[in-house]
């Protein structure tokens, strides 16, 4: 059966040019919903904008118009640029003092204020037709913590959940819904590439056999959380985080 | 080959359990329901309906025998049943007891009978139905609620503090279950629901006073209502299929943003 709710629906994802974001991005419109997708990264039919600029950000809602969806993929643990669309992740685990000022600065814009800019700019079209939903990505790296992606990733995707749940508040009396989902380990192309998160093959099997379901997690595996909520499923779920990790770890 | 699905307290026509029968039968699935609430067989008669006291692991355990000796199989389990009241075979359709039934002053008995109901029986049909989900894998979901999170206030009617803790409980197990069923495909969740307006909501609202039943916690939702059965049901549907099928030991609250976990 297709989740109730979904077809004839019009969404944007932003990040939508790999990844968890493309796999959202098929998702929604294999079951019927006008999809948009905005990335950084010109590839496939996205629209190309840098949500870290409330101007082109301002222009992207004037190509897309009013959405029923709002997923606010884009980010990562490494900050594209205009001339750097997607930068390769880093193999080795990043400590504190790797991490400079600029890097920092970069990775909360590409995470947190690209998120809080696109809810600003969508939710008041939302409001004014009594209809949205909007799902933020935060991290398992913000719930439990994490050795590897660096605290400028962890604090900004634990800033993810803040503004989640205070938009839950100011938006529910509209009719507007606000959760996030914090993916564990999802093996993306990107993630497969850089071996990211692991020392060896060896290392990455051992920790894949500590998850309960024993298994990486896929895009796809997001992607039908995604459509869950954006569904009836999702109607009366708001202000909540939901740990799709397989296991790895319990939220409250 | 159809998946088989069992739902506890599936029976009570405007009951979040009997959305979810209707809900797994679309999905295409066998439905077996488990049930102390005869009359409501009848409108039933696509699935397997097995009168059941889920508070005893007897009746459980002949339960899942039924299921087997009919479907061979099983690959879901929605433990649906639950309440402070109407949850055993004397007190089944009654109205809701009035005043505030806290830890400190509620009966011992109430204590065993809404742990009982709430939190041994979702135990009990685990247990006996572990063996048969391992087969093949599958999903488990259990039904918490928003009183775990945050407690029944002093003075509120038709809820209990022994429900808080039972459902407490219920997310709890929900996590051990997920660790020791994970390795065999077998995914176990949770929804934590708020007011949701079922036939049990109807009855306590026409008892309460308006600011001790669900009508004052109403003026507390951001958005503005209670939850339906039928959005309820489709959250518990979908975590038994694909669609949530990275998602275990998690519980999925379902409130209105009246509680951000």
């Amino acid at each position: 059966m297709p989740l109730s709710g979904l077809k004839g629906k019009r969404a944007l994802v932003t990040g939508a040019a790999s990844g968890i974001g493309h796999a959202v991005f098929s998702r929604l419109k294999s079951e019927g919903v006008e999809t948009f997708g905005t990335d950084i990264h010109a590839i496939h039919d996205v629209i190309v904008a840098d949500l870290t600029d409330s101007d082109d950000v301002e222009k992207l809602a004037g190509k897309v118009g009013a959405i029923d969806f709002l997923v606010n993929v884009a980010g990562g643990p490494v900050a594209p640029s205009r001339s750097d669309t997607l930068p390769e992740l880093k193999k080795n685990p990043l400590q504190l003092e790797d991490i400079d000022e600029a890097q920092w600065a970069g990775v909360i814009a590409a995470n947190l204020t690209t998120a809080f800019l696109v809810c600003r700019e969508f939710a008041p079209r939302m409001k004014a037709r009594r209809f949205g939903r909007i799902v933020n990505f935060t991290s398992i790296a913000a719930r439990r913590g994490s050795s590897r992606v660096g605290v400028h990733y962890a604090a900004a995707k634990g800033g993810i959940i803040g503004l989640t749940k205070t938009l839950a508040l100011e938006l529910g009396p509209h009719n507007v819904t606000v959760n996030a989902i914090a993916p564990g380990f999802i093996k993306t192309e990107r993630i497969a590439q850089a071996s990211w998160g692991h020392d060896s093959a060896e290392a990455e099997r051992a920790f894949i056999q500590s998850l309960p379901l024993r298994r990486a997690g896929k895009p796809d595996d997001i992607a039908g959380v995604v459509a869950m909520l954006c569904s009836d499923a999702g109607g009366y779920v708001s202000g909540a985080t939901i740990d799709v990790n397989g296991g790895w770890y319990f939220g409250p | 080959m159809n998946r088989v699905a069992i739902v506890t307290g599936g029976a009570k026509p405007d009951s979040i359990g009997f959305a979810v029968v209707k809900g797994l039968r679309r999905e295409g699935c066998e439905v077996v329901v488990a049930d102390l609430y005869e009359p409501g067989f009848a409108a039933l008669q696509d699935c397997l309906c097995v009168k059941t006291d889920v508070a005893d692991p007897n009746a459980v355990q002949q339960l899942i025998d039924s299921t087997i000796k009919k479907f061979s199989r099983i690959d879901i389990l929605v433990n649906a049943v639950g309440g402070s009241w109407g949850i055993t075979p004397q007190d089944l359709t009654a109205a809701p007891p009035r005043g505030f039934r806290g830890l400190t002053n509620c009966e011992i008995s109430d204590w065993r009978t809404i742990l009982g109901a709430n939190l041994d029986s979702a135990f009990y049909c685990a247990r006996a139905a572990a063996p048969h989900l391992k087969k093949q894998g599958g999903a488990i979901v259990n039904v918490a609620s928003v009183a775990a999170r945050k407690g029944i206030p002093p003075g509120s009617e038709g809820s209990s503090g022994p429900y808080a803790v039972a459902k407490g409980g219920i997310m709890a197990m929900t996590r051990q279950l997920a660790l020791e069923l994970g390795e065999f495909g077998v995914r176990v969740n949770c929804v934590a629901p708020g007011v949701v307006a079922s036939g049990r909501f109807n009855k306590v609202s026409q008892i309460s006073k308006q600011d001790h039943g669900p009508e004052g916690p109403l003026a507390s939702i951001p958005m503005g209502r209670v939850g339906t059965v039928a959005e309820c049901a489709a959250l518990i549907v979908a975590l038994c299929t694909d669609d949530t099928s990275y998602m275990t030991g998690v519980t999925v609250d379902l409130n209105g943003a009246s509680y951000a976990a």
